[in-house]
């Protein structure tokens, strides 16, 4: 599925990553853990195309394709999601609109016609109800004037709605109280299957309780730093991230 | 100002009158115009409230009013907007009102009609005493181009909204532009009172009748009485050739609302000067403004309002759009009178850069002589969030699409309020078009 070979970046001259190395397989969850400043969002961002990014060295390969030769867009009808960290806020974009374009570009790329808006409606609301939230939501701006919860349920949402190939979920366990973490697992974990991988990006192995990964990576000053099971993350839970950081030297 | 400006003024000022009565009230409204008009002059590019304006195009208009024989010939285009359920429409070709309206005001000289909603609409001469008239006599010095719509207007409509009218009236007046600028200039002239608790709505429409490039100079008078509510939209789509001076005086009474949304995406060079007084206790009003602008479009806007009493509201907020090489500029300002306690302002200003040759100017000023207001205000320049755009991106939206989306979101906050959908229908088309936006209509 995804492919990453000795990649190097950095933002303002200063490197991020450096020379990292991962392989995801297809209908694996891969958790990438690490301190703060390690690189996690950077690897995140970079994989969704955001720009400002300079690739210094290596490649990436998603699905056999040079994924980063790809426009962000092409990336998402490809079937790559980014649940961001902090989405953001676009007053004046309704929340069902936008994902009625998005399902329609991905749709358009695989060579098939818009969806019936009526049936479309049907799926949302099922998809809403999955994730606790309100009718109300569809008709409001893009997440405008939700709370950190809100708009943490409303990525899953639009995951559940887009059905990715690869979704990368960057810290979507941060800022949530037990309950709404409960609810955004459920929804990551309806959505596993052999066909679909996962990359979760967090700090904590809190949502690792919920969602248990296949394979656990530590990123330590931009490179992988330990890789191992579902029990790496307990072990970073007890002892911190300190004890790794002569490894990634 | 130039010499020529002022001597070019004053020939076709003795043109345009010399087959008209000499003495008697109106040709001394006129003269007296024209007199304050030719003492200060029009504005120059070097005057600080003029500065965004367009004025070059001054230098070779002619300022005799159309003939009326060439309105009437020129006839209306096919495409007219279609008419709004409810509301009453008037039809004007160079300022001078046609069909039914214009030939009753042939046979009578002044023709009045009781509309279903009844409000008065009286289509007629200009009036010797009226309220523009009144304003003309107290312009102020960014007011100059009421002067010269005073000193040549040949028509002047009326609208009245007496207290004893149960149901809210709905007008519109349709402002077609059709003879050249170089054959002579149209003079919309518009006094408009809504009487004591008695409700208007009224649409003033400005359209060109083809590509022809027109001269417009409007000058319209507003008086809001105590507890009177008037919701006033003015659309400015005059054709991309076309100059448009524009100025609008306003007072709004004790405990009156005025509802001003001010939408100009047409014209070569638009320049609007509105000037709205609260004059009574808890008046309040609420400014709307979209300027789009594309190509060599300059679009310019200057608002004042003046807290005159106290506890009265405002809310002054603009939108605007810059493409292509245009100019789009918005000069907001208001002033607390000494006295006007309890004043509530407040002024959101927002320009789009959507061009790397276009140019955005938005200015808020705030005037306060006295103490206990809330006055906010928040001005802002940029180009798209870019963050905004690429969280769009990483849905799959193309960059088009999802730019011209983040186009309509800015616009939203002055769109949205818009409580007539066939008009919002309307303007949010209008928009699109100018947009170039062909996909989203669906959205709207």
């Amino acid at each position: 599925m995804l492919s990453i070979e000795n990649l190097s970046v950095s933002v303002d001259g200063k490197k991020i990553l450096n020379g990292l190395n991962l392989e995801v397989g297809t209908g694996e969850v891969h958790a990438i853990m690490g301190p703060n400043g390690s690189g996690k969002s950077t690897l995140a961002h970079l994989l969704a195309g955001r720009p400002g990014y300079t690739v210094t060295s290596g490649t990436v390969r998603y699905q056999g394709q040079d994924l980063l030769a790809l426009a962000p867009e092409a990336r998402a009808r490809e079937g790559l999601f980014l649940g961001f960290q902090y989405p953001v806020e676009i007053p004046g974009v309704n929340n069902v609109y936008l994902l009625k374009a998005a399902v329609n570009a991905v749709r358009k790329q695989r060579g098939l016609p818009e969806v019936d808006a009526f049936e479309f409606l049907g799926l949302v609301r099922g998809k809403m109800q999955q994730m606790h939230m309100e009718d109300s939501f569809l008709s409001r701006g893009v997440n405008e004037g939700f709370s950190g919860g809100e708009k943490k349920r409303n990525e899953i949402l639009q995951m559940l709605v887009l059905e990715p190939r690869l979704a990368i979920l960057d810290e979507t366990d941060s800022g949530l109280d037990i309950d709404a973490l409960k609810v955004v697992a459920a929804g990551v974990n309806s959505m596993r299957s052999p066909e679909r991988s996962f990359l979760l990006v967090t700090h904590y192995q809190r949502l690792l309780e919920y969602v248990v990964p296949d394979f656990v990576h530590v990123l330590v000053r931009g490179r992988i730093a330990r890789s191992g099971d579902r029990s790496l993350a307990v072990e970073l839970e007890r002892r911190g991230y300190d004890w790794l950081a002569g490894e990634a030297a | 100002m130039s010499a020529s400006l002022n001597s070019r003024i004053a020939a076709d000022f003795d043109t345009a009158t010399g087959g008209l009565p000499a003495t008697g009230a109106a040709a001394a409204r006129r003269r007296a115009a024209v007199e304050r008009l030719l003492a200060r002059g029009l504005p120059g590019p070097r005057e600080e409230n003029w500065k965004y304006a367009n004025l070059r195009p001054l230098e070779r208009l002619r300022f005799m009013p159309a003939l009326p024989a060439a309105a009437q010939l020129a006839g209306l285009p096919t495409d007219l907007p279609p008419a709004l359920e409810g509301f009453t429409r008037y039809v004007f070709v160079d300022g001078v009102p046609v069909g039914t309206a214009a030939i009753s005001t042939a046979a009578t000289g002044t023709a009045s009609a009781a509309d279903a909603s009844a409000a008065l609409v009286t289509l007629g001469n200009v009036r010797d005493d009226g309220p523009l008239h009144h304003a003309e006599r107290a312009a102020g010095a960014d007011e100059r181009f009421a002067l010269l719509n005073g000193a040549f207007a040949t028509a002047e409509t009326g609208i009245h909204v007496p207290a004893t009218a149960r149901e809210p009236a709905r007008l519109e007046l349709l402002y077609v532009a059709s003879a050249d600028a170089q054959a002579g200039a149209s003079y919309p002239r518009v006094a408009v009172r809504v009487d004591a608790d008695a409700q208007l709505v009224l649409l003033e429409r400005h359209l060109s009748a083809a590509a022809t490039p027109s001269f417009v100079n409007s000058a319209v008078a507003v008086d809001v009485a105590r507890g009177a509510r008037l919701e006033h939209y003015r659309l400015q789509e005059l054709n991309t050739r076309s100059i448009l001076f524009d100025t609008l005086s306003a007072q709004v009474a004790q405990h009156g609302t005025y509802r001003l949304h001010a939408i100009s995406t047409g014209g070569q060079s638009a320049r609007s000067t509105s000037t709205i007084r609260l004059t009574g206790e808890h008046a309040e009003l609420a400014l709307a403004v979209v300027a789009l602008g594309d190509r060599q479009q300059v679009q310019d806007a200057y608002a004042v309002v003046a807290h005159d009493s106290p506890n009265a509201r405002t809310t002054q907020t603009f939108r605007g759009i810059a493409a292509g090489r245009a100019r789009v500029a918005f000069n907001g300002k208001i002033v607390v009178a000494r006295g006007a306690h309890g004043t509530d302002s407040q002024q959101s200003l927002r320009g789009l850069l959507a061009g790397p040759e276009a140019e955005i100017d938005v200015r808020p000023q705030l005037e306060i002589y006295t103490d206990d207001v809330r006055c906010s205000h928040g001005a802002t320049a940029g180009k798209l969030d870019d963050q905004m755009l690429f969280y769009l991106l990483s849905r799959g939206l193309d960059r088009d699409t999802a730019q011209r989306l983040l186009k309509w979101a800015f616009l939203e906050d002055v769109i949205a309020p818009i409580n007539h959908p066939a008009l919002r229908r309307q303007i949010e088309t209008r928009l699109a078009a100018h947009l170039r936006d062909e996909t989203l209509r669906e959205l709207v």
